[in-house]
């Protein structure tokens, strides 16, 4: 059970971590128009 | 989006070359465009693309942009339909890559509400941001919070209960200190204004429940004992952030679909240069001082002095006077009145701003701000409500202190959050915005809110004519001459002096001179004055041959002939009557249906018309109106609104705005035709985009649900509300129970109103 005082705290630095990704996908706009990557295997060239 | 039972997409009229160069001015770019990296030379635009249907299309566009040399990069949103362009100063200029696009069959706009756009491009983004914190801190704080609800006694080690507490506290600061801004922010902006609004309660039970929380993670044996709520806590702010950003979504998608409304060329003008000549200039050049010439049908862009010409101007959208003025040499011209009848000379004498014609635009604006008048009401009872929640929750706290301090808090929090009237101010808007997203998908811009709420207890409908039950261009059918003149002759005459007016049976006249059919020498006309109503007179001019000519109505020509049962315009030159044309109007393929349906809706149908008794007759026959009133002036047209409503009755009244100005500002609910004047559009509460009549049962069909569903919202507001707060108070409902409630019922809110963006379906046949 000991291992558990070293999981708790990674998990915390995970969900950080996690977050820190999201940020990055936000901040680059791949949220705001999802279905055009779809889309583009529809493009002739 | 392809829009059900649409008719086929209308062609849409490519801009001039001229038009478009305007957008090489330098002076023009900040309007939609900014600087791009550091290097001046490149700048980032925003344009709208008109005629894109599909996501194909969106990578046609881009290809066509990309070819063009000096573009550097070039994004399409085929859901936005707008196009990001970068591009060097140096290599190109804006108008190459917009007849590009064009080239391809569509059309580009620029985006005059750039900032608009990026302002909330940016808020969008934080909004999301600030949503997935909350979700996944939340998310994880409940898998800390497991253990210590299912554990027996004894089986979690005390340092380990420790480490979890620290665990959530650590994961709810980010909740507390980025995704809980917004509620401190604006509880902070109103307690400094020494209002409340619903962010204040909600911001006070968010901070007292982190302390409480915090308290018992530090200090367990301290006066508000070892409890501690983080789940609640997290899961109250999540859910609450997924309300707001519902309502967010909603009215991005809303307020886009208006500010796109607002994209057009730059107003231009021609100036006179030094050389002598005159140029075509963007209207933000103009100087005061500066003489310009305004052509019969263009705009004033500025107050003015007329130095050269005489002229008719109507002023009706700006005044109401719906005569048309006589303005010559030494009177003064006013900005947004159109120039009716001859070509004059104007010295600029005030600009932009200052001219009357802004100020009416500002306050128009202003009046477009107000908020429906159920949503005022809430605002109003809003704030007596929110005082009495804190006194109650104060109360409670007070009371519950006497016997149980560590519970006193935890009560006074549920209050505070179980009576958070979220639900109630979201019943209104909520709804009211998802109507107004729904009917601008369907080609219907909502300017005012209110006026849904108004067009629900609409009982009447009144329909202008031209342009509105029928195609706005008329064509010419059958034609009598004079013998020794022929068909074609006779019109190429009609049509050199039609070309300096913008009557529609002018148009028609100029359409069908350039028919292949009617090939002969063309004529042109100097010296052309046209008579409102009645008609036009000018000298045509053919090599040596030389006439004084008339064209209009039969009394305008001298004639004396007996009625038709059609309409018709006649020509007559100095010998007497030359050629009569018929004019057809072609009837809207939907107007039949649109008027049956809106009577089977319990809608009385009028057809108001300036046109003659007998054609506005059979019109109304054919599509099935009963009560009409042809050869109605525009004041007659109003006195008849007014009867109505002085019967008690509701009037919408659906006109192109052209001469009915008056009439669609007098009565409750206006709609007005996209190709209607600009200003018109700005005056109505709807605007109909590409002449679809059915969009207006859409809309009044919308408008009565949309009423029923805020109804509905607010009574499950209501009844929660006075549910919730005795149970709080008597401390049977635990924060979190409160906080799920209040999402809950927020949600429910939302969900009810988006069911208002379910496509409605109008039912088909008649």
């Amino acid at each position: 059970m000991d291992i558990l005082y070293l999981l708790i705290p990674l998990s915390v630095v995970l969900v950080f971590c996690i977050l820190g990704g999201l940020w990055w996908a936000i901040d680059r706009g791949q949220f705001e128009d999802i279905e055009r990557e779809g889309e583009r295997i529809l493009k002739d060239s | 989006m392809p829009i059900a039972g649409s008719a086929p997409l209308t062609p849409i009229a490519p801009h001039s070359g001229e038009a478009l160069q305007l957008l090489d001015d330098p002076q023009e770019w900040s309007a939609f465009s900014r600087p791009y990296g550091k290097t001046a030379a490149c700048w980032e635009s925003s344009v709208v693309i008109e005629g894109m249907h599909c996501s194909a299309c969106s990578f046609t566009v881009e290809d066509a942009i990309a070819a063009v040399p000096g573009v550097l990069q070039v994004q399409v949103s085929a859901g936005s339909h707008r196009a990001r362009v970068i591009w060097s100063a140096e290599q190109v200029q804006p108008s190459a890559w917009m007849l590009a696009i064009q080239k391809r069959g569509y059309r580009a706009m620029p985006a005059n509400d750039v900032f608009a756009s990026e302002r909330r491009r940016v808020e969008t983004r934080k909004a999301l941001w600030r949503w997935l914190v909350a979700g996944l801190c939340m998310m994880q704080v409940m898998m800390y919070a497991y253990p210590a609800y299912t554990a027996h006694p004894g089986d979690l080690t005390a340092e380990m209960e420790r480490l979890l507490r620290w665990a959530s506290w650590v994961l709810s600061l980010p909740v507390m200190l980025f995704s809980c801004g917004p509620f401190f922010g604006n509880a902070l902006r109103d307690l400094r204004r020494g209002s409340v609004s619903m962010d204040l309660p909600v911001a006070i039970g968010i901070a007292i429940t982190f302390a409480v929380s915090s308290l018992g993670t530090f200090d367990p044996t301290g006066v508000f004992g070892r409890a501690v709520y983080f789940d609640s806590l997290t899961m109250f702010v999540f859910f609450l952030l997924t309300g707001r950003w519902l309502e967010l979504r909603l009215r991005d998608r809303t307020a886009g679909s208006l500010e796109a409304l607002m994209n057009r060329l730059p107003e231009s003008l021609e100036r006179l240069n030094a050389e002598g000549g005159f140029e075509r200039v963007a209207a933000r050049r103009l100087l005061v001082g500066d003489l310009v010439r305004v052509h019969p049908g263009e705009a004033f862009a500025a107050d003015g002095v007329v130095e050269q010409g005489q002229t008719l101007v109507d002023e009706a959208l700006l005044t109401g006077e719906y005569h048309a003025l006589r303005r010559g040499p030494g009177t003064k011209v006013v900005a947004g009145s159109h120039n009716l009848s001859s070509t004059v000379q104007v010295r600029v004498q005030a600009l932009g701003e200052q001219t009357r014609f802004a100020q009416i635009v500002a306050l128009m604006q202003s009046a477009s701000t107000t908020k429906p008048a159920t949503a005022a009401l809430a605002d109003r009872l809003a704030r007596p409500f929110l005082i009495g929640v804190l006194l109650a929750a104060g109360l409670s706290c007070l009371w519950w202190w006497q016997t149980d301090p560590e519970r006193a808090l935890m009560v006074a929090v549920a209050v505070l959050v179980v009576t958070c009237p979220c639900a109630l101010s979201l019943a209104t808007p909520a709804a009211m915005l998802a109507a107004a997203g729904n009917l601008a998908r369907g080609g219907v811009m909502v300017r005012n809110l209110q006026a849904l709420e108004a067009l629900s207890s609409v009982d009447t409908v009144v329909f202008d004519k031209t342009g509105t039950l029928t195609q706005e261009a008329m064509v010419i059918g059958a034609a009598e001459v004079r013998a020794g003149v022929s068909v074609a002759e006779a019109l190429q005459m009609a049509a050199a002096l039609a070309a300096h007016s913008l009557h529609p049976a002018s148009k028609a006249l100029c359409a069908a001179s350039s028919l292949p059919a009617y090939a002969a020498s063309a004529w042109t006309c100097e010296a052309v004055t046209e008579f409102a109503g009645q008609g036009l007179e000018g000298h045509a001019v053919q090599g040596a041959q030389e006439c004084l000519l008339r064209l209009g109505s039969a009394r305008f020509c001298g004639l004396t002939r007996g009625a038709s049962d059609s309409l018709r315009v006649h020509v007559s030159d100095a010998q007497g009557w030359l050629a009569s044309f018929e004019l057809r109007e072609e009837v809207r393929a939907q107007a039949a249906r649109a008027v049956a349906l809106l009577q089977q809706a319990g809608v009385q149908v009028h057809l108001l018309s300036g046109d003659d008794a007998e054609s506005v007759q059979r019109v109304a026959a054919k599509i099935g109106i009963v009560q009409v009133r042809g050869a109605c002036s525009p004041a007659e047209k109003l006195a008849v609104l007014r009867d109505l409503q002085a019967q008690g009755r509701k009037v919408a009244m659906v006109g192109d705005g052209l001469n009915d100005g008056p009439v669609l500002a007098g009565a409750h609910v206006s709609f007005a035709f996209g190709q209607a004047v600009p200003l018109a559009q700005a005056q109505s509460d709807f605007i109909v985009m590409g002449g679809q009549l059915l969009a207006v049962v859409q809309a009044l069909q919308l408008s009565r649900r949309t009423m029923s569903v805020v109804r509905q919202n607010l009574w499950w507001a209501l009844l929660y509300n006075v549910a919730g707060v005795p149970l709080a108070i008597l401390g049977l409902l635990p924060a979190w129970l409160a906080g799920l409630g209040m999402a809950c019922s927020s949600l429910l809110v939302v969900a009810n109103a988006l069911r208002l963006t379910a496509s409605a379906q109008v039912p088909k046949g008649t």
